[in-house]
């Protein structure tokens, strides 16, 4: 079979129901978020309906159906970031970038995942942005990080 | 092995591996539920049917909890009957209560539930679903606001019919079931067999009605509405209303379809009569030409697109004879057999049908001749029941009236294709008429033995032909499966109805969840079989004279005949 995702297919030899997730997983990580495309190829493949894994995949957090923006931002919403004031943090980003969880802006640059806990409660608040941890937030501090990423996206995304 | 349960402090008997709720049920004791559907796996989602049981702490889900030895139960002890209070106040927390505006007014199990729990008022306040409801599909209409995700309807599309175009989308309270990516039933694999209308408890799913529409054409100047009624319409309306053979049902719906203002009312027995010996006469062909696989029979709409989107390979062997909706409402609109008293007035053709699925069928681009669609609307046994209330028609005080001229004789194959093993056995018949004569006779006889395979074989002239039939996707599959593996080829003609039971178990039949139903339908319709003088399509003297018409020019026949193609959706 001619495929978009044939070397995926490779390492799931047995075409098995438990299959599904450990392929959707490697589909996400290779082309960033789940397509309608990759679904409907995968759903041949395994021989599962497409509603079917689009319902086991909507169920889970962790796959996407859009692509994500440039800089990723992780805001921790554990216990103690939350008590810490990761609720207000979460209110500024979605008034800054006019995004909400699970969304990407329109410009591409930023999308924005909220997490249970990242494990650093002793820097709460915190947001991970592209794997770069940015600790003890206050509303002033997330403005300057957010402006710092909009003003040089170019030199950053380069850089990582 | 038999032993004893105490229920409320009677001891009542239970089988061995019995399902709590069933030994409960079996023995009068009321256990509402929402999700459970006999036959299928226990899902727990509603957890309506909980009971409380002594060394338990907390109450179980009866529906999914084996009956053991001595267990001792009791149901409608005062903590259960809060639990289910609270849980009926649950699923009302974001119901959009538009009761007056909903389709199921009335006949909703939901709205039961609240009424005999006494709930007055609104206890809890949750979001409510903003999720867009689903016009896109010709027969299924759905309204995610009034789901309470019980998945009666997920389990029968997917368990049932094989084609999972409804599914749980997202989790905990985003939970809605919808269509793959949320785009609609239109391009899904929706087969619109109507069976999700038929188990939702309450209005989330019902049909697209076609009543407006009709209703505009009565009583507009424009349009000269003609009606035609299946065989199988009238079997239900029989059953529904407890009519005997002597009453004449088919008399007295035509007599209510005039008095709500049809000009003209056709029986659809007549061009089941066409099909059946179009089939039988394309099945002496093959045996002719000796083609070995077997010819599937075409007239179940949504049969026909769940081949079309998922067994495309198999479209070579389905019969090319249009159904019967199909060729009278071509009969009608074309070649002048219909003329309107009124030169300014335009043909309307209304078919009354026990199946959703038909609404797609009239709105296939191959069943349009001209530019001109053979059949304007399609109503369901629901909606007709729901025109005569407005009409205030009582069906039953009216005096029976005959089917119009030129379509008002069908022989009793009409009938015997409104449930399973029917059609099989009508083609049969015809095609012992074709190659012997009218005047001979064989013997179909369907194995008593339900668990058998649901084959007749039968000596035909000098052949020996297999009839087989098979009810429901998952059965279908099932059995063309086994045709495959096992090569054969003595099978020659396989009927496939979508729906569990035929037509009889309908999407457009009253809403029902039993499997008792199909059955008595299929009673009444054999009952009035009885009744009806002419035996096959070949003694139907007026539809034989309609056909050699159609014969003497050989383009014209090809108008009967219809395509079907590959479809792609989103499967």
């Amino acid at each position: 079979m001619d495929s978009k995702l044939t070397s995926i297919f490779a390492r799931f030899p047995n075409k098995q129901r438990d299959d599904l997730i450990p392929m959707l997983h490697e589909i996400q990580d290779k082309y960033g978020f789940l397509s309608e495309d990759l679904i409907v190829e995968a759903g041949k493949y395994l021989n599962i309906s497409v509603n079917k894994i689009y319902g086991v995949a909507t169920f889970y957090d962790n796959f996407r159906f859009g692509p994500r923006g440039k800089f990723h931002i992780r805001l921790c919403h554990g216990t103690a970031c939350h008590v810490a004031g990761s609720s207000n943090i979460l209110s500024e980003i979605e008034k800054q970038l006019k995004i909400s969880n699970g969304e990407t802006d329109k410009y591409g640059l930023f999308s924005l995942e909220i997490v249970s806990c990242i494990g650093a409660c002793g820097l709460a608040p915190l947001i991970e942005i592209n794997d770069e941890y940015h600790a003890n937030l206050t509303l002033d501090s997330l403005k300057n990080i957010l402006n710092h990423y909009r003003e040089n996206h170019n030199t950053i995304y380069e850089d990582q | 092995m038999s032993f004893i349960i105490h229920v409320n402090n009677t001891p009542i008997e239970a089988k061995e591996g019995e399902i709590l709720l069933d030994v409960l049920r079996r023995n009068g004791i009321k256990i509402p539920t929402l999700c459970y559907m006999p036959g299928f796996t226990p899902s727990g989602a509603c957890r309506l049917c909980v009971v409380e049981m002594e060394g338990k702490r907390d109450l179980i889900t009866s529906c999914s909890y084996p009956a053991e030895e001595d267990m001792v139960i009791k149901t409608n002890s005062h903590r259960v009957m809060k639990a289910k209070k609270s849980l009926v106040e649950m699923l009302l927390s974001n119901h959009p209560d538009d009761c007056l505006y909903c389709e199921r007014n009335g006949n909703c199990e939901l709205q039961w539930l609240a009424e005999e729990m006494n709930i007055k008022e609104r206890k809890y306040f949750s979001e409510k679903k903003t999720d867009k409801r689903d016009h896109s599909s010709p027969s299924v209409y759905r309204d995610p606001a009034k789901c309470i995700l019980c998945n009666r309807c997920v389990r029968v599309c997917e368990e049932v019919q094989l084609v999972t175009a409804i599914e749980f989308i997202s989790r905990g309270n985003k939970t809605t079931v919808n269509s793959a990516f949320n785009k609609g039933l239109n391009i899904s694999s929706c087969i619109n067999c109507g069976q999700c209308i038929m188990v939702c408890p309450t209005g989330a799913l019902v049909d697209i009605s076609h009543i407006e529409k009709v209703q505009s054409a009565l009583t507009g100047s424009k349009k000269y509405p003609v009606a035609l009624v299946s065989p199988a319409f009238v079997a239900s309306i029989t059953e529904q209303l407890n009519l005997k053979p002597s009453d004449k049902p088919a008399g007295l719906i035509t007599a209510a379809l005039h008095k709500i203002g049809f000009k003209k009312v056709f029986d659809l027995g007549f061009s089941s009569d066409i099909n059946v010996k179009l089939e039988a006469m394309l099945l002496k062909e093959r045996a002719e030409k000796k083609i070995k696989k077997p010819v599937f029979s075409s007239c179940c709409p949504a049969w026909i697109k769940y081949a079309e989107e998922f067994i495309p390979e198999m479209i070579s062997d389905i019969s090319i004879a249009k159904s019967p909706q199909q060729i009278l409402g071509h009969l009608v609109k074309n070649h002048n057999n219909v003329t309107p008293d009124d030169p300014d007035r335009q043909l309307y053709t209304v078919s009354f049908m026990a199946c959703v699925a038909n609404k797609f069928e009239a709105s296939r681009e191959e069943n349009t001749h001209k530019g001109i669609s053979e059949i304007d609307a399609t109503l369901t046994v629901r909606e007709f029941n729901k025109m005569l209330r407005s009409f205030g028609i009582n069906i039953l005080r009216l005096a029976p009236e005959k089917f119009d001229l030129p379509f008002n004789s069908g022989s009793n194959a009409g009938l015997k294709m409104s449930y399973s093993g029917g059609k099989a056995e009508a083609v049969a018949l015809e095609l012992n008429n074709i190659i012997n004569d009218t005047k001979s006779n064989i013997k179909f006889t369907p194995p008593k033995n339900p668990g058998s395979k649901k084959e007749v074989k039968v000596q035909i002239g000098k052949q020996e032909f297999g009839f087989a039939w098979v009810s429901g996707i998952a059965e279908a599959q099932k059995y063309f499966d086994e045709l495959k593996a096992a090569n054969r080829t003595d099978i020659h003609y396989v009927e496939v109805m979508a729906c569990q039971g035929g037509c009889a178990g309908g999407g457009g039949q009253p809403i029902h969840w039993s499997y008792e139903k199909p059955r008595q339908r299929k009673k009444s319709a054999q009952d009035l079989e009885k009744n009806i003088k002419i035996h096959s399509p070949s003694q139907n003297t007026m539809m034989e004279e309609h056909l050699l018409k159609f014969f003497s020019s050989g383009d014209d026949l090809k108008t009967l005949h219809t395509r079907f193609k590959k479809r792609e959706v989103l499967k």
